[in-house]
């Protein structure tokens, strides 16, 4: 009996064993969240780390502290007290300042400051976009703590706190009242500077910032580069008074309107549209120049900066004044041969040839040219936009690489269409002109003259007063205009 | 004792029972979801399942096939979506687990063929299918395998020549076990065989395999035998063989009743006013660019847009179509479009400056298959387009439906056979017929100006395989099968080539920059310098243009890979991978 007790002892010893093993699985173990701050929001972490009780505070105040309690992951740079103490009084002014201060901290997603990249842009809930630097810096503030991680996201202390920045545009319209160039940009709100603007402008308005985030109420805006952009990065040079209407003055001979209204108008747009340039540039890595949008290459003076100003989307320098010397300004205007705006008669489509050639140095080009059409001066008509009232130098380059003769060919500038379809009035009207075989320079063939600024809508290339075939041949790679300092 | 009889009686009987459930037949079940061997090869119909499966599983290799014979030639570069296996394969610098190096994909195919083969001839023992039925399919598989070794060989040197089903694919890459035949050693084996098949025709139109199916005719699925046997006898230096086989696929309408016995195989030159499969411009307006023809049912690009119609016939010679309803799935979107694939491969610069090296006959100055036909520019990111015709639309170029990934391997096509014809026969000494082919055919090479009696010209005068007729006149009255032979310049509408110095070597030049202008991007390009660099015994043929390729992208390793493929051992990748489960 004694042995049989032992062993039905011993089994009773191996059972509780086994069942004290079998409770605890090792890979329950090994699974478990024995991390403490996994269980917390990142609003409590927040809130309980005491070097960040104050933005901590500020997040109940505005009611964030919700969304950071959500399901989403989020990465939050939270500035310690001591960097809350030193934000202006202004930026906390009032309720909806103190929002869009936090939501300039926070940002969905997780960003770590483990990453492969030196330099990630992170979109803040506040539209603006902050540059995350090697993990150790955001905007010019630097981490002191990296990764502290909560249930749903990150978080990172940082020793200076992120005062979100006005972008160029909103910097402009602050400065309307005491800068004239500000003044003017604003008034573009309401003046159309091309009539297509209007159309824009009316579709913004009525759709009240739901179909365009960014909407285009402003005929800069439309017509040079959109400053409102958060996502991309302007440099802009805002003149002081003087320098501006300086520049304003030397460009009236050649923006003449008709009236005195209209010629400052556009004088102003000419002289302003040249000052936004894409990408910023920092005084230290501002180049001898910078190219505008409409290829005008603005030379830069480092030492008329009155001011560098970082802005949310860039950066603005106030300048007393750039000068833009007239040659570089006025931009010569060149009209491709083969994008006409049409023809003196539409039934010629079979003898209109778009071609691709290239020039016997094998530099590819792409003309037209209209060939046995059997039309006396027959037409090609073309148009140009925003030229300056000046005397034009007209250059033409006209290939003809497929005809052993020489015919004439001219360009007619301006007129108005007739009831008989005939053209009259033209503000000039060029000599026929040669084009001999196998020449593919770019021949001088004439100048004219506009009174007032602006488009024309009616440029012939004329052929030969012949129906003759080969005589009455038109060909053109391009137009060029050049404009004349006066 | 009774309770101890009772325990022995109830084991006895659960050892009785087991015994009897656990019989064969209780764990001997068959699987619902595949055929053993009893099941299938029972009829013809078995037979043809087992070849369509093979052509199945073929496609599957399409991608890897494009990849290897594309990217690590000179025509196609990889982008910036690339992984580091694709650059290896670019810079000949692949390591053993490269996928793309594996040539296991391969074997599994050329397994199922040594199967199918000896199945079909248990089956013609077994009177299971008749002597026609049986040559027909077996020479069918015999061939492609033969392809499949061809391609190994170009790309590896050194392989296992099977042609018994194995049970392990692992075992292949025991030497002592299975011994690795040269490239050259290969090829001879693979003629020997391929030239004992005993049928060479396609399959006969009446056959059980030729039916339409899904909207596709499957005649063209399979294999020509004649373009392999071509391919093997040039391949080993046997010219006139090559040209013979070739010249059989290229008179393929003079045997029969094609009605289109001028056209078939035949490149024609361009007509006013009929769909052609050529570059052409409206007529009376070859200086207007806005007239190049340029659909998806008429001009070059049709050739790999239009559906199989007969000018579709009249070109290709194998091509398999990829269908989004069915596996395998096309994986050239994937490889090449950049709005709804990986964008993984692009054309190089250096083949975008062949092209624009050329001059069309108006005066253009470029080759209008390239940047037209071969690519495009979206945004500016070069996209291989021939892949692409039915996947994006005619006139925005964008998908018209992602979901829609028809499309098709193109395998080989009557320019294909051209060159390969003209390559043999410069080989083989015939050096003007050779630059006839490739630039505006017979006629053109062959005529005299002002001769209106053309009995005795626009003829070879040769025996076959060099015998070309292509007379055309009408008094006396004469209409020679080649006389609308437009030569492959000719269809293209660019300037002839010229031949500067040696003709042989000048011509050969020719020949394979027309093949890179006019067949890029369809895999033939790695097979066409690796065999000119063995019979000029020059590797720096195939290396000089790999570096242009590098050097010409910037690439820092251009000099270094170019110095590596001058040993020939360098060329070929290793013939290695990683075990995996069956």
């Amino acid at each position: 009996m004694i042995s049989n007790y032992n062993h039905k002892l011993i089994l009773v010893a191996v059972l509780a064993i086994v069942s004290v093993i079998s409770c605890s699985d090792p890979w329950d173990d090994h699974a478990k969240m024995v991390d403490a701050n996994l269980n917390e929001k990142l609003n409590i972490r927040i809130n309980n780390t005491p070097e960040t009780s104050d933005f901590g505070a500020l997040l109940i105040e505005t009611g964030y502290d919700s969304i950071l309690s959500s399901a989403k992951t989020y990465t939050v740079w939270v500035p310690t007290n001591e960097a809350m103490a030193q934000v202006d009084a202004s930026v906390l002014a009032d309720m909806e300042d103190k929002q869009l201060f936090v939501l300039n901290h926070i940002a969905l997603t997780s960003y770590s400051s483990v990453t492969d990249k030196d330099t990630v842009s992170v979109a803040m809930l506040s539209d603006k976009y902050l540059e995350f630097k090697n993990g150790n810096m955001i905007a010019e503030s630097n981490v002191l703590t990296a990764d502290q991680y909560a249930e749903n996201g990150l978080y990172h202390i940082i020793d200076k706190a992120l005062t979100p920045r006005r972008n160029i545009w909103e910097y402009l319209q602050d400065e309307a009242a005491s800068n004239a160039m500000s003044k003017f940009i604003m008034s573009l709100d309401e003046f159309d500077i091309y009539p297509s603007d209007s159309l824009p402008k009316a579709m913004a308005e009525k759709s009240e910032e739901i179909m365009f985030a960014d909407s285009l109420t402003n005929s800069y805006l439309l017509n040079v580069y959109n400053l409102n952009n958060e996502k991309n990065k302007y440099t802009f040079f805002l003149l002081e008074d003087e320098g501006y209407k300086n520049q304003v003055e030397t460009l009236k001979p050649y923006l003449n309107k008709g009236t005195t209204d209209s010629t400052t108008t556009y004088a102003s747009y000419f002289a302003v549209r040249d000052m936004a340039f894409h990408k910023s540039y920092s005084r230290e890595n501002l180049p001898d120049a910078l190219t505008s949008r409409f290829g005008v290459k603005v030379p830069v003076n480092k030492n008329r900066i009155l001011e560098e100003v970082k802005l949310s989307n860039g950066i603005l320098f106030k300048m007393s004044t750039v000068d833009v010397p007239l040659e570089k300004r006025l931009l010569s205007t060149v009209i491709e041969g083969e994008n006409p705006s049409g023809f003196s008669q539409g039934d010629k489509r079979i003898n209109t040839f778009y071609r691709e050639k290239a020039s016997p140095s094998g530099e590819p080009f792409s003309d037209i040219m209209v060939q046995n059409h059997e039309v006396p001066k027959f037409g090609i008509y073309y148009t140009a936009n925003n030229l300056y009232s000046t005397t034009y130098r007209v250059y033409w380059r006209a290939v003809n690489d497929i005809q052993e003769n020489t015919f004439q060919q001219a360009l007619r500038i301006g007129g108005e269409f007739q009831a008989d379809g005939t053209v009259a009035n033209p503000i000039a009207s060029l000599p026929y002109t040669d084009v001999p075989p196998d020449d593919y320079s770019e021949v001088f063939i004439g100048e004219f003259t506009l009174e007032e600024a602006g488009n024309l809508d009616l440029i012939t290339l004329l052929a030969a007063n012949t129906a003759v075939n080969g005589q009455n041949t038109l060909t053109l790679d391009y137009l060029k205009f050049v404009p004349v300092i006066k | 004792m009774i309770k101890i009889n009772k325990k022995i009686l109830t084991c006895g009987a659960l050892a009785i029972l087991l015994g009897f459930t656990s019989c064969e037949d209780y764990l001997d079940v068959k699987p619902q979801d595949k055929l053993n061997e009893e099941q299938v090869y029972n009829d013809l119909y078995d037979a043809d399942a087992a070849v369509v499966g093979i052509y199945g599983k073929l496609m599957g290799l399409a991608g890897k096939y494009i990849v290897l014979n594309e990217l690590r030639a000179d025509l196609i570069s990889p982008t910036r979506n690339s992984s580091p296996d694709i650059e290896e394969l670019n810079t000949h610098t692949v390591s053993k687990d490269n996928p793309y190096a594996n040539p296991r994909d391969f074997y599994e195919v050329i397994n199922n063929c040594n199967d199918a083969l000896k199945n079909f001839r248990v089956m013609l023992e077994n009177n299971k299918i008749d002597a026609d039925e049986f040559n027909e399919r077996y020479a069918d598989i015999g061939t492609l395998r033969s392809w499949l070794y061809l391609q190994l060989g170009m790309h590896y040197g050194e392989v296992p020549y099977v042609t018994e089903p194995i049970e392990k694919l692992e075992d292949l890459q025991n030497e002592n076990l299975y011994p690795r035949l040269r490239l050259e050693d290969l090829i001879k084996e693979l003629i020997n065989f391929t030239e004992g098949l005993p049928y060479t025709d396609p399959y006969n139109q009446n056959s059980s395999l030729v039916v339409d199916v899904d909207g596709y005719n499957t005649a063209k699925f399979f294999i020509n035998k004649e373009v392999v046997l071509g391919d093997l006898q040039l391949w080993n230096g046997n010219y006139t063989e090559a040209a013979s086989h070739y010249k059989n696929v290229m008179e393929t309408s003079s045997n029969g009743t094609d009605s289109y016995y001028y056209d078939t195989y035949r490149i024609i030159y361009n007509s006013p006013n009929t769909v052609d499969l050529g570059v052409e411009y409206q007529r009376y307006r070859e200086q207007d660019a806005r007239a190049l023809i340029n659909s998806n049912t008429d001009g070059w690009g049709s050739i790999f847009a239009r559906d199989q119609d007969d000018r579709w016939n009249q070109e290709w010679i194998w091509s398999l179509p990829f269908d989004s309803n069915f596996a395998p799935e096309n994986p050239f979107i994937n490889l090449f479009s950049i709005q709804s694939g990986d964008y993984v491969l692009k054309p190089s610069q250096r083949a975008i400056a062949l092209w624009n090296n050329q001059n069309q006959l108006n005066g253009f100055p470029y080759d209008a298959r390239g940047k037209i036909f071969s690519y495009l520019d979206v945004g500016g990111n070069p996209v291989v387009k021939k892949y692409l015709y039915n996947f994006l639309s005619e006139e925005t170029q964008m998908p018209v439906d992602v979901f829609n990934r028809d499309g098709r391997w193109f395998l080989y096509r009557a320019a294909k056979l051209h060159l390969r014809f003209a390559e043999a026969a410069n080989r083989d000494g015939h050096h003007k017929l050779a630059d006839a082919l490739l630039n505006y055919g017979i006629q053109n090479a062959y005529t005299v100006d002002g001769v209106e009696d053309v009995s005795d010209i626009e003829q070879t005068n040769l025996p076959f395989p060099y015998n070309f007729d292509a007379r055309k006149g009408d008094f006396p009255f004469y209409r020679g099968p080649w006389y609308r032979n437009g030569g492959i310049r000719g269809r293209a509408y660019v300037e002839r080539a010229e031949v500067v110095g040696d003709s042989l070597i000048a011509i050969e030049n020719n020949i394979i920059e027309e093949a890179a202008l006019e067949l890029a991007f369809e895999g033939n390009r790695w097979g066409d310098l690796v065999r000119v660099a063995i019979h000029r015994n020059d590797p720096s043929f195939l290396a000089d243009k790999v570096y242009e390729k590098l050097a010409a992208e910037g690439n820092p390793e251009a000099n270094s890979v170019r110095a590596r493929l001058m040993s020939r051992q360098n060329w070929f990748l290793p013939f290695k991978w990683e075990n995996q489960e069956d």
